[in-house]
């Protein structure tokens, strides 16, 4: 059980003066899904943010272990990633390649190779050539992850990937997830208010509770802890 | 990109640029005149001395305006966005109103008509860049480009207030002067002056060249490009310096021109029906090379001696294809 990132008496917030949560100390292991849980306002995208880098930790630290140098960490896929129109579903996911591509942007053969091995992987190689603006969300959402995949990071970060699907496009997310965490051994790291979803899904949870404490184990550890039920 | 007849149409706006004008010349004169020197003198000189210099200069400010509004369009993520957004055409316009109003006080108004014209060009350019100076002495400390730009036009409107507070204090002539700036032309820039502008231009649009990669991030939002290891800040300063070199080398030289920056780049997403900076960038700066020179060849109203200011020709060919595009789109896109 390999870990990706180690946290260190992480404090976080966006000021000084407005400390969301204080003094995280936790690992994050690569090859598994972990599910952040926690009210509203509690701070999950505040952490998701500054484990990528998004937000300057208050204290504390992010250390990346066994990294190599010149790669990133951890991607980051928002709640509701922007979408530019006229953009075409290809060339959205290739920008995810900053590191890789040329001056212009270009991709040589062997990018191209890698985009539609991810755009066959994450299911939407037939919308390759199409505008991201007529996309459906639950179709754009994957384009958001494939872009993730190519940045080709040992974790990836994911902002309430759930939150504005149905039903039917939830399980597909949560399982290409799962999917990422065994083939690939990624670190999978998402926020979400589903709770049966998380419980089905996740190898481990990261409980944020209101009176500011964090918790972390199996989804079976926690239920038994009746750590889940604070929550409410 | 299948649009191959975009140079076509290109080479024929040139060619008509050349060949019509106040002036009525003959076909076979201009051909000579082209081609050697065996033509009557003054159809050598009207080509040399004032068509083939305008065209020029027509044809770089289309590029430039075109190429600056495509990228602030995408900076600020904002279809209204163009070059004047951050106050460079108003910083712009506030060096020349100092610099002819002020050298009227001076009793330096009955100058030499060169020094006039290197001191309008030369403040203009002072004006546009102490506004990106401040611009980007303010996005260090301004983390969202929305704030950025409502501070762009903060400073534009204190810009145009401080313009007409020194107008209200001017004499005629230099009014006239100044009016006449504002209105736009092609036909001064010659000579030295065509050099420099084209060095100034061709280096911005050089840059928005190496822009094209970080825009086509950007343009998915400040966040994602972070995430992707992008020091935004230096990106947005680089956008910015090409911004300058462009609009405020184009205004300092031919007059604040309007409407070609935000119009050209949603032609262009229209045409191409590609948002990627790499066919939005090139595209843009043919389309606007087009619109400069139709302009311009509508602006000398071939055959009659009147000339109409090339700023109210761009402005009413700009207009209707903006309300076209948003009524052909029901909205504008980015």
């Amino acid at each position: 059980m390999t870990p990706c990132l180690d946290i260190y008496a992480l404090s976080i917030g966006y000021s000084k003066k407005q400390i969301l949560f204080e003094d995280i100390t936790l690992q994050l292991l690569c090859g598994k899904i972990t599910g952040i849980l926690g009210p509203n306002g509690i701070g999950k995208s505040t952490l998701l943010k500054t484990i990528a880098g998004l937000l300057p930790p208050l204290k504390g630290s992010v250390i990346p272990q066994g990294l190599p140098h010149d790669r990133d960490l951890c991607a980051f896929v928002p709640a509701q990633p922007w979408r530019a129109a006229n953009f075409s579903v290809e060339d959205t996911v290739s920008t995810g390649r900053y590191r890789y591509t040329n001056w212009l942007g270009l991709e040589n053969p062997l990018g191209k190779q890698i985009i539609a091995g991810v755009l066959e992987k994450t299911g939407i190689a037939h919308l390759a050539g199409r505008n991201s603006a007529d996309l459906s969300d639950g179709e754009f959402h994957r384009v958001a992850i494939a872009r993730a995949l190519v940045q080709d990071t040992p974790l990836i970060l994911l902002d309430e990937p759930t939150a504005f699907l149905d039903i039917a496009n939830k399980q597909a997310t949560v399982l290409l997830l799962k999917k990422l965490a065994v083939e690939e051994n990624k670190g999978i790291l998402f926020s979400t208010h589903d709770l049966s979803l998380a419980m089905q899904h996740c190898d481990l949870f990261w409980i944020m509770t209101p009176d500011k404490k964090m918790f972390f184990g199996t989804p079976a550890e926690m239920n038994r802890q009746k750590i889940i039920d604070r929550l409410y | 990109m299948k649009k191959l007849w975009i140079p076509f149409v290109l080479i024929l706006l040139i060619a008509g640029d050349l060949f019509l004008g106040s002036v009525n010349l003959s076909f076979p004169d201009i051909i000579s005149a082209l081609t050697g020197y065996d033509s009557t003198d003054y159809v050598y000189k009207i080509i040399w001395n004032f068509r083939i210099p305008k065209m020029i200069t027509a044809l770089l400010a289309g590029m430039s305006l075109a190429v600056c509004g495509a990228q602030m369009q995408t900076l600020f993520r904002n279809p209204l966005a163009d070059p004047y957004v951050l106050g460079i055409s108003s910083g712009a316009g506030l060096g020349v109103a100092f610099f002819v109003m002020g050298s009227s006080w001076l009793g330096l108004g009955n100058g030499p008509s060169w020094l006039t014209n290197l001191g309008t060009a030369a403040f203009a350019w002072m004006g546009a860049l102490a506004v990106m100076l401040i611009i980007v002495a303010a996005s260090k400390r301004l983390k969202s480009n929305m704030t950025l730009l409502i501070l762009g036009i903060m400073i534009g409107s204190a810009g145009s207030a401080l313009i007409g507070l020194i107008q209200y204090f001017s004499e005629a002539a230099a009014l006239k002067t100044y009016v006449l700036w504002t209105m736009g032309s092609f036909g001064n820039v010659t000579g030295n002056r065509l050099a420099v502008m084209a060095v100034l231009c061709l280096t911005g649009l050089g840059i928005s060249f190496i822009n094209i990669k970080d825009l086509n991030v950007l343009i998915m939002g400040e966040e994602y490009a972070k995430s992707l290891g992008i020091q935004v800040s230096r990106v947005r300063n680089r956008i910015f310096l090409a911004t300058t070199l462009l609009a405020g080398s184009v205004t300092a030289f031919c007059g604040p021109i309007g409407f070609i920056g935000i119009a050209v780049p949603h032609i262009a997403r229209m045409l191409f029906n590609n948002a990627n900076h790499r066919v939005l960038i090139p595209g843009s700066a043919i389309l606007g090379a087009c619109m400069m020179i139709l302009a311009d060849i509508i602006s000398q109203m071939p055959g009659s001696q009147s000339v109409l200011p090339v700023n109210t020709v761009a402005a009413l060919m700009g207009i209707p294809v903006i309300i076209y595009v948003i009524f052909k789109n029901r909205a504008v896109k980015l």
